[in-house]
C-alpha cells in the first residue's frame, strides 16, 4: 500500500512539474511576439493619441486655409513653388549664434527654401548643428575651411580679402551634385541666392527672385559707401548700373543684389567664384560667365525698391572678459553664447 | 532522513512559478492570455479605426514614442489664442539709416510669436510715414506711438556717454499708455518686456517670459565687456546677486532686454517708471525695477539662468562716405 501511495505521490509530482514548465514555456513564447497596443485598456496613452490625432487634422485645416488665403499671389499653380536655395557661408565668433539665430527667424516664413550652411571649419560644429536641428527649416550644413593665405587676421579690415569664396563654392559643388541625381536633370526649377549671414532681408524679396530664369538683380542698402547701390532700368532692361565706387566693374552688384536660376547653376557646372579676383570683382568672376548685362531681369519693382540691406554687426567689447580670463575667473565656457 | 529529495521537490515546484509571476509582471501577457478568449472580430474592427494612430504612437511598455514631426505652417501672425498672456513689447526707435533694416528684422522675429502686441515708440515729433508703413503691412498686432527727446538729453553725434540715457522718455510713453488703456482691475493677462531695435532674441525666450508672475529675469549676452552677465541663482532657486564686473552692486545689475514684468504689477504700481535725470550709467533699470520689486521676488527663467536666449548685438553704423555733400543717391527711395 505503502509503495502505490509512494508512487502516486511521485506521478502527481512529476505531472505538476511538466504542466508548470509547459506554462512557463508558452508564457515566455507569447512575449517574444508583437504588442498588439490596440488592446491596451490605458485610457492616458488613447487621449494622447486622440489629441495628437486632432492636432494634425487642425494643422493640416490651418495648411488648407492658408493655401486658400493666397489665390491672388499662385493662381490655380499645379506645380509647386520653385525651391529657393539659399548659400550662407558662416564663421565662428562671438555673434554668429546671434546672426544664425535671427537669419533663421526671417527664413521660416519662407516657403519653399533650402538653407544651405557652409561653415569656415574643417569639422561640423555643435553651435550650429544643434542650431540648424531646432530651427525647423529644410538644411543641409556642410563645412570647407578657408586656405590658410586667405585667411583674414585679427586686426584686416574687412575689405583686406574676399571672404566666404570656398565656402560658396563648396555649397555650389553640393547643389550640383544633389540635383543631378534628382530626376528633371538640367530642367528643375529653383533659385540660388548667396545670403550673408548678418545682412537683412525683407520677406518680400524671396518672392521677387522666386522666378528667375537666369540672374535677376536688384538694390541693395547700406553698401558700397552708399544708401544704396541699384542697378538703372530702362525700357525694363538694365543699361547700367547706380555705384558709388569702381562703376566699371562687369558686374558692380553686392553678393545680396542677385540670385540665379538653378538651371543655369545646373548648365554651367565650371561657374564659381574666384578668390584671385581683385577686391570688389567676386561677384563679377562668378556672373560673367553666366549672363551678359541685358539678359538680366530687374526685380523690386524695375530695381526701385530696397528689399535687402547690406547690415554689418558690431563685434562686442570683451575688455572685461579678457581681464577676468587672465585671472582664471572667466565666464563658464559651457554656457554657449 | 530525505532532506535533500525534499529540498530539490520544493526547490522545483517553486521555481517555475516565481519565474511565471516575474514574467507576468514585467509585460502584458495577462491582457493578451484573456484576449484570447473573447471575439476577435469586435476587436479587429477598432484597431481598423486606430490604425494610423497605432502604427505611429504605438505604445511600447513603458512611454509613448514621439515621433509626430510638426510641419511648420505659413500663418503670419500665429492666429491669437483666448489663453496667452498678451506680450506688450515696448520698442524705443529712432531715424537713422539702419532704422528699417533693424525693425524689419525684428518683425520677422515677431511674426513667430503668438498674442504679441508690439508699442513702438519713435523719438520724433509725428509719427513718420517710414515706421507707419512698415507696421502696417507687417500685419502684426501694434500700438504707434512718438514722443521726442528735448535735445539737451539727446545724444550728440557719436558721443557713446552713459549718463544720458537714451530711449527713456519713448519707454515711458509706453508705461503711460498702458496704464491708460488697461484697467488694473481687469482679467487680461500681460507681460511687458522692453526689446531695443539691435538685439537679438530667440523664440524661446518668448514663451520663458510667458510665466511672469511678478519680474522675471534671465542672462543677457555681450553686455558689460562679457560674455555674458547673468543673475546669480542659488540653490532655493532664488536670486541673490548679479554675476557681472561693471558695477555688481547696483541693486538690480541687470540689461534692459534681461527682464520682464507682469503687467498688473506695471498697472498695481502706477508711479514706476524710468528716471529721467540724475541717473548713473547703468542705473536705469534698477530706477524702474526697485520700485516694483524686491531681489526675493524676481523668478529666474532660462534654466534657473544658465542659458542665453537674448543677445545685446549691436549694428555698425554703416559708411556712407560715398554719398557726398549733396547726396549721390535718390533721396525718394526708402531705405
Amino acid at each position: 500500500m505503502a509503495t502505490r501511495m509512494k508512487l502516486k505521490l511521485k506521478t502527481v509530482f512529476v505531472l505538476y512539474f511538466m504542466v508548470s514548465l509547459m506554462g512557463l514555456v508558452y508564457a515566455l513564447m507569447q512575449l517574444g511576439q508583437r504588442c498588439d497596443c490596440t488592446e491596451h485598456d490605458m485610457p492616458k496613452d488613447r487621449t494622447i493619441s486622440r489629441l495628437r490625432g486632432e492636432l494634425h487634422r487642425l494643422q493640416e485645416q490651418m495648411r488648407k486655409s492658408e493655401a486658400t488665403k493666397q489665390p491672388q499671389k499662385q493662381p490655380l499653380k499645379p506645380t509647386p513653388l520653385p525651391i529657393i536655395y539659399v548659400i550662407t557661408p558662416t564663421y565662428a565668433r562671438l555673434v554668429q549664434k546671434a546672426e544664425l539665430t535671427r537669419l533663421s527667424q526671417t527664413f521660416l516664413h519662407v516657403p519653399q527654401l533650402h538653407w544651405i550652411v557652409v561653415e569656415d571649419s574643417p569639422h561640423k560644429t555643435p553651435l550650429v548643428t544643434d542650431l540648424l536641428v531646432k530651427s525647423g527649416l529644410t538644411y543641409t550644413h556642410l563645412h570647407m575651411p578657408t586656405a590658410k593665405d586667405r585667411k583674414m587676421q585679427e586686426g584686416d579690415p574687412s575689405w583686406l580679402k574676399p571672404r566666404g569664396v570656398e565656402q560658396r563654392n563648396e555649397g555650389l559643388r553640393w547643389l550640383r551634385e544633389d540635383r543631378r541625381a534628382q530626376p528633371g536633370g538640367d530642367n528643375q526649377q529653383g533659385v540660388v541666392y548667396f545670403a550673408d549671414d548678418d545682412n537683412t532681408y525683407s520677406l518680400q524679396i524671396f518672392e521677387e527672385m522666386r522666378n528667375t530664369m537666369r540672374v535677376s538683380v536688384w538694390p541693395v542698402g547700406l553698401v558700397g559707401g552708399m544708401k544704396y547701390e541699384r542697378p538703372v532700368v530702362e525700357g525694363g532692361k538694365v543699361v547700367r548700373f547706380h555705384t558709388g565706387w569702381r562703376p566699371s566693374r562687369p558686374f558692380p552688384l553686392d553678393m545680396a543684389g542677385f540670385a540665379v536660376s538653378l538651371k543655369l547653376v545646373l548648365t554651367n557646372a565650371e561657374a564659381c567664384f574666384d578668390g584671385e579676383a581683385p577686391m570688389g570683382f567676386l561677384e563679377s568672376s562668378f556672373l560673367q560667365g553666366l549672363v551678359t548685362m541685358d539678359e538680366l531681369e530687374p526685380k523690386a519693382d524695375n530695381c526701385s525698391k530696397v528689399l535687402v540691406w547690406h547690415t554689418r554687426t558690431e563685434k562686442p567689447k570683451m575688455k572685461r572678459e579678457e581681464a577676468l580670463q587672465a585671472q582664471g575667473l572667466g565666464s563658464d565656457p559651457a554656457v554657449e553664447v | 532522513m530525505p532532506k535533500r529529495r525534499d529540498i530539490l521537490a520544493i526547490v522545483l515546484i517553486v521555481l517555475p512559478w516565481t519565474l511565471l509571476i516575474t514574467v507576468w509582471h514585467q509585460s502584458a501577457i495577462a491582457p493578451l492570455l484573456a484576449i484570447r478568449k473573447d471575439d476577435g472580430v469586435e476587436r479587429r474592427r477598432e484597431a481598423g479605426g486606430q490604425a494610423q494612430d497605432s502604427k505611429e504612437y504605438c505604445a511600447s511598455d513603458k512611454d509613448i514614442v514621439e515621433v509626430v514631426r510638426t510641419e511648420y505652417v505659413y500663418t503670419r501672425p500665429p492666429p491669437w489664442s483666448d489663453v496667452l498672456p498678451t506680450i506688450h513689447i515696448i520698442t524705443p526707435t529712432y531715424s537713422r539709416p539702419v532704422q528699417k533694416a533693424e525693425l524689419t528684422r525684428l518683425a520677422n522675429t515677431f511674426l513667430h510669436v503668438p498674442n504679441l502686441h508690439w508699442i513702438l515708440v519713435e523719438d520724433s515729433q509725428r509719427r513718420t510715414p517710414l515706421v507707419t508703413r512698415l507696421l502696417r503691412e507687417t500685419g502684426l498686432n501694434y500700438t504707434h506711438l512718438n514722443v521726442e527727446t528735448p535735445r539737451n538729453y539727446k545724444l550728440r553725434g557719436d558721443t557713446r556717454d552713459p549718463r544720458i540715457p537714451r530711449g527713456t522718455m519713448q519707454r515711458n510713453l509706453a508705461l503711460r499708455w498702458l496704464r491708460e488703456t488697461f484697467n488694473a482691475n481687469s482679467s487680461q493677462a500681460g507681460i511687458v518686456y522692453f526689446a531695443d531695435d539691435d538685439n537679438t532674441y530667440s523664440l524661446e525666450l518668448f514663451e520663458e517670459m510667458r510665466s511672469t508672475r511678478k519680474v522675471s529675469v534671465w542672462p543677457v549676452a555681450f553686455v558689460g565687456g562679457l560674455r555674458y552677465e547673468s543673475p546669480k541663482v542659488n540653490a532655493a532657486g532664488k536670486v541673490y546677486g548679479w554675476k557681472t564686473v561693471f558695477d555688481p552692486h547696483r541693486p538690480f545689475a541687470i540689461d534692459m532686454a534681461g527682464f520682464a514684468i507682469n503687467l498688473r504689477l506695471i498697472l498695481f504700481k502706477p508711479q514706476a517708471y524710468f528716471k529721467l535725470r540724475g541717473v548713473k550709467g547703468g542705473y536705469q533699470e534698477s530706477s524702474l525695477l526697485r520700485e516694483l520689486v524686491t531681489l526675493n521676488d524676481l523668478e529666474p527663467k532660462a534654466a534657473n539662468c544658465t542659458k542665453i536666449l537674448v543677445w545685446h548685438t549691436r549694428t555698425e553704423k554703416p559708411v556712407l562716405v560715398n554719398e557726398g555733400k549733396k547726396g549721390f543717391t535718390d533721396p525718394n527711395v526708402e531705405i
